[in-house]
């Protein structure tokens, strides 16, 4: 527990889908990491790449952009979104950040089981990607 | 302490920054794991903030005036409130600020109940500096924001419904009864759609053109202003300011203006490939609504005769072009399996399959299912039925779908598979007629979709902003959806989205103007240099365009999307009210390294 708790995972949702399904797991008393940290939005297409190398920056450990995935309701938002953050992925890469702290995943208001894994893993990823770097470093 | 940044935005640059936080205990929900006076002593030593308090129920009348109170008082311009989630309470609190004479988007509303205390039970510490952490970006949040007043524009009484079928033809029966003048457009030359194939429907059993007759009555004698034969050419403008261009089948065109439109443009059957299941190959395998029409005027009797060869065994498939999966069927011409279930057909086919009983008793029928999906209220009676009327059921998975082999002499066909019900016993059932299930697909109407960027889902049919929240409207303001262009329902389910449309478009369009969120792109003039790069981003008609070499905003057209925003490498275009620079200032907030020692609490 102590790791993750000295982890700060971003939670970006939206408005309609993932914010309201992060509400679903709270109203079912799910336990996770207090070491994350949701934002709404109207869509995650607003955010241009340097807000995510920022984020990495300001010591944020792991993003999880929770979508609405190919039903988001606005028109090609979806591809805008994933073709930036392969971009995103590019600059991860050439700044030495582990692309395994980004994540594109869809949320909907009902996936609690889903929400939860995703955070799991992100966890997982974000002990890894510390641990290797130690590993480089020794 | 820190020294008080100057976070303010152009607009209110001259005003001093005091922000109110207030605290929510929800009775024991947030304070029984969140230190809520922890958190009220670390935001005071917060700049900006001028007053931090906490409170046992903010929402009540007392916690609102705590509100109002520090507003008129001691001057407080911006509010924070950590409470439950924004879903709750937000509307709440902004009124509050409204009545204390305050702009009501100062305000930002935190949520530490759903995303905090209840899901940190036992880590009161940590759940106690999330709290801070969340708190303090409302704080950064709300000190960037500018006032907003909502977009305000006129309102059309008028709305253009497209498609008569039942959906159109209720949702525009509701719209007139609500005074609302009305012009429904359907292409064909009669009003009805799909339920003119119909017969006796499920589940009140009453003649299906008996229902088109008498919502086609009620639309006459209302006077409405039908237009058969007619189509779109074209639909300009925004919300509460449609241009409509009608063509008729002179290829006239007429113009209408409206505040709103409703499409009910309805649905096709799905149309299976030359040799599913042996059809268009052989003249016994036919698709449910062909089946329909075809005993629908027979007469009843001890034979039934087809292609003058009696049928004994008459064999129904389930989910013919619906569920179907990737790597098994084969996909539609986007290259896509339709994956959703098409909802009517199970209860549709098990009706049919009563009605060909009341008709040729003396049938073997079998029903070859892979579920049984008869949802809605009285529904399953049909299935009871058919079972006590010796209807045999054999259920088949997507690893054994019913195989097809025409017989020897061309007169019939056997379909092999591992029914599930005697544990995957492999079964020959013989068939001198075939009945495929087939599904529902979205109707074309892609000159539309083109033309307003309609959202559309994976499975082609128009898809709403949320199937809970905001269940008939799409992203696209001022149009609504009604009916099976939203995807696979019947007529009870048809006509009561059409009347939850007709509800959402009398509500927008009550009044003379129509106010709306202000959560829209907006330029700053100063910033912009011109480069255009916004303009490439934006997909929807007229909301973003270039004048007097800076990018504007046509707020009604604008969904607020954002897409414009990431562009743009000055930040001039902004979403009002979910800024990059208020996300910037949420950003340090929340990865604020130790919390500053300024905010621990003592
Ligand atoms: C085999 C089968 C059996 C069924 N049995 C039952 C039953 O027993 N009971 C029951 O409740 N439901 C039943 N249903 C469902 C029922 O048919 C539908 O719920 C109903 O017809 C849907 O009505 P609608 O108005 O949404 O669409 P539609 O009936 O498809 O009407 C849409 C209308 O829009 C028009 N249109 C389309 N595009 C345009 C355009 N661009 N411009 C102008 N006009 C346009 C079309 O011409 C059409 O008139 C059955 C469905 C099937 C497939
Ligand atoms: S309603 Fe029944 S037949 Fe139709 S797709 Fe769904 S499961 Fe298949
Ligand atoms: S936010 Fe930008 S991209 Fe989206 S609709 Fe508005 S102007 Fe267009
Ligand atoms: S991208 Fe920005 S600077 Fe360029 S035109 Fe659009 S708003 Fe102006």
């Amino acid at each position: 527990m102590g790791d993750h708790n000295n982890m700060k995972i971003l939670l970006i949702t939206t408005m309609i889908s993932s914010y309201p399904g992060a509400n679903t797991v709270g109203q079912a008393h799910l336990h996770y990491s207090p070491g994350t940290y949701i934002i709404r939005v109207p869509d995650p297409v607003v955010f241009p790449e340097s807000f995510y190398m920022r984020c990495y920056e300001k010591g944020i450990d792991g993003i999880i952009i929770m979508s609405s995935g190919s039903d988001c309701p606005y028109e090609g938002a979806y591809r805008r979104l994933s073709e930036r953050v392969a971009r995103v992925y590019v600059q991860m890469k050439e700044n030495g950040i582990d692309t395994s702290r980004l994540k594109l995943t869809t949320i909907c208001t009902v996936c609690k089981a889903a929400f939860l894994k995703e955070i799991n893993e992100m966890q997982k990823n974000i002990l890894q990607a510390r641990s290797e770097k130690e590993g480089v470093a020794a | 302490m820190e020294e008080e940044k100057n976070t303010q935005s152009q607009e209110n640059e001259s005003e001093e920054i005091r922000v109110g936080v207030y605290v929510c205990h929800c009775g024991g929900n947030i304070s029984d794991v969140v230190d809520t006076k922890a958190v009220v002593e670390a935001l005071k030593k917060k700049p900006n903030v001028k007053i931090a308090k906490d409170f046992v129920f903010m929402c009540s009348d007392p916690g609102q005036k705590l509100i109002i109170d520090d507003i008129i008082e001691n001057n407080i311009n911006r509010i924070v409130v950590s409470a439950c989630s924004p879903t709750l309470h937000e509307t709440t609190f902004r009124k509050a600020l409204t009545r204390a004479g305050l702009n009501p988007y100062l305000y930002e509303h935190v949520n530490i109940r759903e995303q905090d205390s209840w899901v940190h039970k036992g880590e009161n510490e940590a759940a106690t500096a999330k709290a801070i952490r969340l708190t303090a970006a409302g704080v950064e949040k709300i000190a960037r924001q500018d006032p907003l007043e909502p977009i305000v524009v006129n309102a059309e009484g008028h709305v253009v419904v497209i498609g008569g079928g039942v959906a159109g033809m209720r949702a525009a029966l509701a719209l007139f009864k609500r005074g609302l003048g009305v012009t429904l457009i359907e292409k064909g030359d009669r009003l009805g759609g799909r339920a003119l194939e119909l017969d006796k429907v499920y589940p009140t059993e009453e003649k299906a053109t008996d229902i088109v007759s008498q919502l086609e009555n009620a639309v006459r004698s209302e006077k409405l202003d039908v237009r058969l034969n007619c189509e779109i050419e074209m639909i300009e403008g925004f919300v509460g300011n449609f241009d409509v261009q009608i063509r008729d089948k002179d290829s006239k065109i007429d113009k209408v203006r409206a505040g709103a439109i409703v499409l009910a443009t309805g649905f096709d059957h799905y149309q299976p490939y030359e040799g599913e299941f042996g059809y268009g190959k052989s003249p016994v395998v036919v698709t449910l609504p062909e089946f329909n029409k075809l005993i629908a005027d027979m007469p009843q009797s001890d034979k039934f005769t087809y292609k003058g060869k009696e049928i004994k065994n008459l064999a129904f498939i389930h989910c013919v072009g619906s569920r179907q999966v990737e790597g098994v069927h084969q996909p539609q011409a986007d290259g896509r399996v339709n994956e959703y279930c098409s909802r009517v057909c199970c209860t549709a086919t098990l009706h049919t399959i009563n009605k060909t009983l009341d008709k040729f008793p003396n049938l073997n029928i079998f029903d070859l299912y892979k579920d049984i999906r008869t949802y809605g209220h009285g529904h399953e009676d049909y299935y009871e039925k058919a079972s006590k009327r010796g209807v045999t059921f054999f259920r088949y998975t997507d690893d054994s779908i019913p195989e097809y082999a025409p017989s020897p002499n061309g007169s019939g066909a056997t379909l092999t598979m591992k029914d599930v019900l005697t544990w995957n016993e492999e079964v020959s059932i013989p068939a001198d007629m075939i009945v495929l299930a087939t599904g529902m697909v979205p109707r074309e109407i892609s000159n539309l979709v083109g033309m307003l960027k309609l959202p559309t889902g994976t499975d082609r049919f128009l898809q709403e902003v949320h199937p809970k929240l905001r269940p008939v409207e799409l992203a696209n303001n001022g149009i609504m959806i009604a009916g099976t262009c939203q995807g696979p329902m019947d007529i009870t389910e048809s006509c009561a989205a059409a009347g939850a449309s007709a509800a959402k478009v009398s509500i927008l369009l009550s009044k003379k103007t129509i106010e709306m969120d202000p959560y829209v792109a907006r330029v700053d003039e100063a910033k912009c240099d011109g480069c255009k790069l916004c303009l490439a981003e934006c997909e929807y008609k007229g909301a973003l365009f270039m004048a007097e070499n800076y990018a504007h905003v046509n707020p009604a057209l604008c969904v607020g999307c954002g897409a414009c925003v990431a562009v743009c490498p000055p930040r001039a275009i902004n979403i009002a009210g979910w800024t990059l620079d208020q996300f910037d200032g949420m950003i340090d907030a929340i990865s604020m390294e130790e919390l500053e020692p300024a905010m621990v609490p003592a």
